[in-house]
């Protein structure tokens, strides 16, 4: 199914303009509403006590002493919580059981084992601590390559094996492709674990009534308009007795989709006592158990090319750590697969993945989703091609770039390129950051012996995500084929002419306020201030899948469109019934509907809205009363996989490109690395609004700085403890780290979607990674170092200087 | 993160404070600036009966020289903040290693309330003040309700987080020997992030004689090793050098015999890498310092 864009004719008013962020004044004057400030009557407040350790068994639980304190109301453990609540939904099709509090067993440092309702946190924290648990630690599986072996303790005894998914798949003719290439390159890689960290925690509040039998949720949570059934689900309330209302969220960055362990227990613990409870993660919690990380890849790659640098083949074989649990399937891969060639017109594709169970927590979905390590390994083949065959690495890009005819531009996988213009994005950037200007720095700073570098990534960025990425590298079994992703906006104007669009997606960080009251504005043509946005809960039938996949404004620009205009066009008709003319010879400007051409005529907002109201006619042609349109905005270009996968269709056809450009300096003595300076040009098609991509870029390319340098879960190689487990040793960059950025737009609409806008939201970080490190292999280039993994830590980076010159270590 | 359940004192007078301490010995704590106390309640990782806070106690703000001309000293008491120190001019004029080493602990605003004693009490061996008073040949001024005792900086610190501090002592101050003569010092480190503790740092204490050899040297490290240590290997190599070349090589023998604590930022054997690293441009700057004493950089 394609619906295109009809070519842009009309000059546009609001659209593409940085009209200021409705969020701001709530946010910042505290007045948001998050989790955190829901405060019911007689609310009690839960904490939760995790495991110590890796892998172990719970040979008792005594949980006597903590409910002797004063203050406490319940404690719970996994076997009593399983009284109340059932397992977590999955999206896989593997019998993988997780459970909110565990049962039996841990698997990862950090699962809960029992949680508290008591008056406050600090006593529920109180009786946490006396809580007594009796465990039997069992080996900890640590490395995912000996996980793999078959003689390994099994994660999970429902599994034959700790390899819980493989799939070899390949696209064209990869073999030919290999043997008829002039070089094939062939690159390790490691993209370690990292994971997001909002400031706001994951949490909720669950009020249970028992005589209703039926619940009620504050969260932040993103899927509650989208799978509410699959909280109702857990909870063991029938899907028409849960309520579930969005809170303002404080950050996400991915990994709040569903946070159905929070929600679990949240709910868990008002069911066995009958009152209110909310549970908010605190920064341990979240860091230790949150479904908050992302990839974890050992790649083995190889490119092959032809003589003059045609890019032939890509072969990409992974290996993936996905912790202890499987919940969300491999759907990090199904993401990977919608641009694994990148910008360029790589005839055919083997992707060979391995997932393996480990004793982590398990992965979620982290800005990026998969695409992030993928965009890495392949910008770093490219680079060492053009280190290979000689010829210059702009020059190597150049040539192999889809061009601005191809488009709408199919990929080996099937998925869709729909438009774009790679080279003029490079030129641009090459000419922001003054090339030549840096190399001669370059040269004055080694003779001082100082290491400048000078990055460069040529990037894509899928947005707009369809669900079939979640399950279509499965055959037949996938559990739950969906096919899905809607956004849905409600607008009504009332008897007065004000406007209020009620949408279905929560306030993630992002801007859907803003966005819909400039596409509302433009409808009508009235200023976005005088629009009101309210967020829907899960009773109101605003289905939406929300923000996640960079799809956000380009689902919600078109659900509220489609319903403006249905508003807007009923608006016309009530308008020329009562000025006594036809429709056709009405129009909407400025918030006023007036006679085409005839100036003298016409009625306000407020007028039209009134008769809509008040005054219907009685005649069978007349109206139906009343402004009130819902629209549900399904995914505007996706296309089914076919039986045998040969062809996964269109699942992620907005694709948005940036080239980033980034400056370096390496102390090659301690392995610091410092960003003198970054340079990037962005393709998101239609810029909605200047602002707030810039903030979404920026934000974007932050995190891929703390990708490139610091970002990463460690646990200990023999026993698995967590040794992350505050921001004391997971490092976020802080503002100290970042360089000026300097940012630029080009603009090649989409094809597919409304005014053509792509997505924006992950783009930093998935460029940003693979930039800086070829920042860092330019600035050692005279040592020889080939950057292979992730994060370029100063101690990796004085060992990879080391290895390079084959010193003893 | 809430704390375990813990009483609160406020005394008015040193010696309340110091009954306290005798009286509740090692299930009482000293609140100073709290900026790593309070996240280690926090953390349950320690649960004092009582909080002792010495904020309100009289006197302990001190900052500055006492003693005759011939040789005189910097006092800084228990309650001068982190960020005081480093703005002071006493401090900028008479130690400034200390100024120099402060402003690279943390950020500003977690060093306005951060002391600079409550940092060497709590003897984090990562620290960059602790290493700078051993460099500068410091002194710890210790009270309990029953005697007052002088601590040498390097036999005050015992191991990670631990000094030779009795549960019933507190630090009121911690003195500095001005130095005479033609001397330069430096403080240089590795961090994962600005403000971040250091993976390693190296603090140098660099004096010149008038034939422009090294006269006097101290240097100590933080990171490196068990507790923050004085490296007199490095400092027995360097006197009576007078040529920055020296520095590097007598830096070789940095970390020897050292066991420096591995964590996700640094290994052992990394940490030991960056020892012998940073005591070179530690020594290098202060010399260069102390010889002209416009430089300001690594040379
Ligand atoms: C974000 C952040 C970043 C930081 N970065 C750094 C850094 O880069 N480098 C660094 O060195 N530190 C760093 N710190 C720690 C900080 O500098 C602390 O201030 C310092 O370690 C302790 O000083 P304080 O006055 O806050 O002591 P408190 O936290 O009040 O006390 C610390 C310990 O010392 C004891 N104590 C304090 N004063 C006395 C006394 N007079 N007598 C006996 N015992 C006493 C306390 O009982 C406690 O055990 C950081 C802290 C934060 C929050």
């Amino acid at each position: 199914m394609s619906t295109v864009e009809e070519p842009r004719t009309e000059a546009r008013r609001w659209v593409g303009q940085s009209v200021p962020r409705k969020e701001d004044p709530k946010l910042l004057t505290g007045r948001a509403g998050f989790i955190g400030d829901v405060v019911l009557p007689g609310m009690l407040h839960g904490a939760v006590l995790r495991s110590p350790h890796a892998h172990a068994r719970i040979v008792s639980i005594d949980t006597s002493e903590a409910e002797a304190l004063p203050g406490v109301v319940v404690v719970l453990t996994g076997a009593t919580a399983a009284e109340h609540v059932d397992p977590m939904p999955a999206f896989c099709a593997e019998p993988v059981e997780q459970r909110a509090i565990a049962v039996e067993r841990v698997r990862y440092p950090g699962e809960a084992v029992a949680a508290v309702a008591a008056t406050d946190r600090y006593v529920a924290e109180d009786a946490c601590e006396r809580i007594r648990v009796e465990y039997e630690v069992l080996p900890a599986l640590v490395d995912p390559v000996a996980a793999m072996d078959p003689s390994a303790t099994r994660v999970h005894e429902t599994l034959d094996s700790n390899i819980v998914f493989h799939r070899s798949l390949d696209w064209g003719e990869v073999d030919a492709d290999l043997a008829r290439a002039h070089t094939v390159v062939r690159s390790s890689a490691r993209w370690h674990r990292m994971g997001a960290h909002p400031i706001e925690t994951a949490g909720a509040v669950a009020s249970w009534d028992p005589f209703g039998q039926s619940m009620t949720v504050y969260s932040n949570s993103n899927f509650i308009n989208f799978l509410p059934w699959a909280f109702a689900g857990i909870l063991r309330v029938s899907t028409n007795r849960l309520r579930m209302i969005p809170c303002a969220v404080g950050g996400s960055f991915g990994s709040k989709h569903l946070i159905t362990k929070v929600i679990s227990i949240t709910g868990a613990l008002s069911k066995a006592c009958g009152r209110p409870v909310q549970y908010l993660e605190d920064r341990a919690d979240n860091v230790a158990a949150n479904d908050n990380v992302g990839c974890d890849r050992i790649y083995d790659a190889e490119l092959a090319l032809a003589e003059d640098g045609e890019m032939l083949g890509l072969v990409l074989r992974i290996i993936d750590d996905y912790g202890a649990y499987f919940q969300f399937a491999h759907g990090q891969h199904g993401n990977a697969v919608a641009q694994p060639v990148g910008p360029y017109r790589i005839g055919s594709v083997r992707y060979d993945v391995s997932c393996v169970l480990t004793n982590k927590v398990q992965q979620g979905f982290f800005r990026g989703a998969g695409a992030d390590p993928g965009n890495f390994i392949l910008e770093r083949l490219v680079d060492k091609a053009a280190l290979e065959m000689g010829i210059d690495r702009v020059e190597l890009r150049r040539r192999n770039f889809v061009q601005p005819d191809q488009f709408p531009y199919k990929i080996p996988t099937g998925n869709i390129y729909d438009s774009g213009d790679y080279e003029a994005v490079l030129d641009r950037a090459l000419e922001i950051a003054g090339l030549d200007g840096w190399r001669t720095e370059q040269e004055r700073l080694r003779a001082e012996g100082r290491y400048l570098g000078i990055g460069l990534a040529t990037c894509q960025e899928r947005s707009g995500y369809n669900a079939s990425e979640w399950w279509f590298l499965y055959g037949d079994e996938a559990p739950l084929p969906a096919t899905s992703t809607p956004e849905s906006c409600k607008i009504d104007v009332d008897a007065m002419g004000g406007v209020r669009a009620t949408i279905g997606c929560p306030l993630w960080g992002n801007s859907p306020e803003t966005v819909v009251g400039q596409v509302v504005a433009e409808e009508f043509g009235i200023d976005p201030s005088a629009v009101s946005v309210v967020y829907a809960d899960s009773t109101s039938g605003a289905i939406s899948a929300g923000p996640g996949g960079s799809r956000v404004t380009i689902m919600l620009s078109g659900a509220t469109r489609g319903a403006a205009r249905t508003v807007r066009d009923k608006m016309v008709r009530v308008a020329a019934s009562a000025m006594e003319m036809d429709p056709e010879d009405v129009e909407c400007v400025d918030g006023v509907f007036r006679a085409k051409g005839v100036p003298g005529t016409s009625m306000t907002m407020a007028e039209v809205g009134m008769r809509a109201h008040l005054f219907n006619d009685g005649t069978s042609e007349a109206e139906s009363s009343g402004l009130v349109a819902v629209h549900t905005y399904d995914h505007p270009y996706f296309t089914p996989p076919t039986d045998d996968r040969s062809d996964l269709g269109a699942f992620y056809p907005m694709v948005s490109h940036a080239c980033h450009i980034p400056i370096v300096e390496v102390d090659p003595e301690t392995g610091e690395v410092t960003l003198r300076a970054y340079y990037v040009v962005n393709d998101c098609g239609t810029v909605m609004n200047p602002a707030l991509v810039e903030g979404q870029v920026v934000g974007g390319i932050v995190l891929g700085i703390g990708a490139a340098l610091m970002e990463e879960y460690r646990y200990g190689a023999d026993d698995g403890a967590l040794e992350t487990p505050t921001l004391r040793e997971y490092l976020l960059p802080s503002m100290h780290e970042v360089p000026e950025i300097v940012l630029e737009h080009l603009e090649t609409p989409s094809p597919f979607t409304t005014y053509g806008v792509k997505g924006a939201g992950e783009g930093g970080r998935l460029v940003a990674p693979t930039a800086i490190a070829s920042a860092v292999d330019d600035a050692l280039r005279p040592f020889g170092v080939w950057v292979d993994e992730l994060p370029m830590t100063p101690e990796r980076v004085v060992g990879m200087i080391a290895d390079a010159r084959g010193d003893q270590r | 993160m809430k704390p375990a359940p813990f009483e609160y004192a406020g005394p008015r007078e040193l010696d309340e404070a110091l009954d306290l301490l005798a009286e509740h010995g090692d299930d009482a704590r000293v609140l100073a600036g709290g900026q790593s106390l309070v996240r280690l309640m926090n953390a349950r990782q320690v649960s004092p009966a009582v909080v002792v806070d010495i904020n309100r106690v009289p006197g302990l703000d001190t900052l500055g020289l006492f003693g005759d001309n011939g040789s005189s000293t910097l006092r800084l008491g228990a309650t001068v903040r982190q960020r005081t120190s480093e703005l002071s001019d006493e401090v900028a004029a008479h130690a400034p290693l200390l100024a120099e080493a402060g402003a690279q602990v943390a950020h500003a605003p977690v060093r306005a309330r951060g002391t600079v004693v409550g940092s060497v009490a709590f003897a984090d061996p990562s620290a960059e003040l602790p290493a700078a008073l051993l460099a500068l040949d410091g002194l710890v001024k210790v009270r309990s309700r029953a005697a007052e005792r002088t601590v040498a900086a390097d036999d005050f610190f015992t191991g990670p987080f631990r000094t030779s501090l009795a549960p019933d002592e507190m630090v009121v101050a911690v003195d500095v020997p001005v130095a005479t003569g033609r001397t330069g010092s430096a403080f240089v480190e590795l961090t994962r992030r600005h403000g971040d503790l250091p993976v390693c740092g190296a603090a140098a204490v660099v004096g010149v004689g008038d034939d422009g050899r090294v006269s006097h040297v101290r240097v100590a490290l933080c990171g490196a090793d068990e507790r923050p240590v004085r490296v007199p290997a490095v400092e027995a190599a360097v006197l009576g050098a007078d040529d920055p070349a020296a520095f590097t090589e007598a830096a070789a023998v940095a970390a020897d015999g050292t066991s420096p604590i591995p964590s996700c930022h640094g290994s052992a054997d990394f940490r030991r890498h960056l020892a012998r690293v940073l005591t070179a441009r530690a020594l290098r700057t202060a010399f260069a310092r102390a010889t002209s004493p416009k430089e300001t950089t690594d040379a």
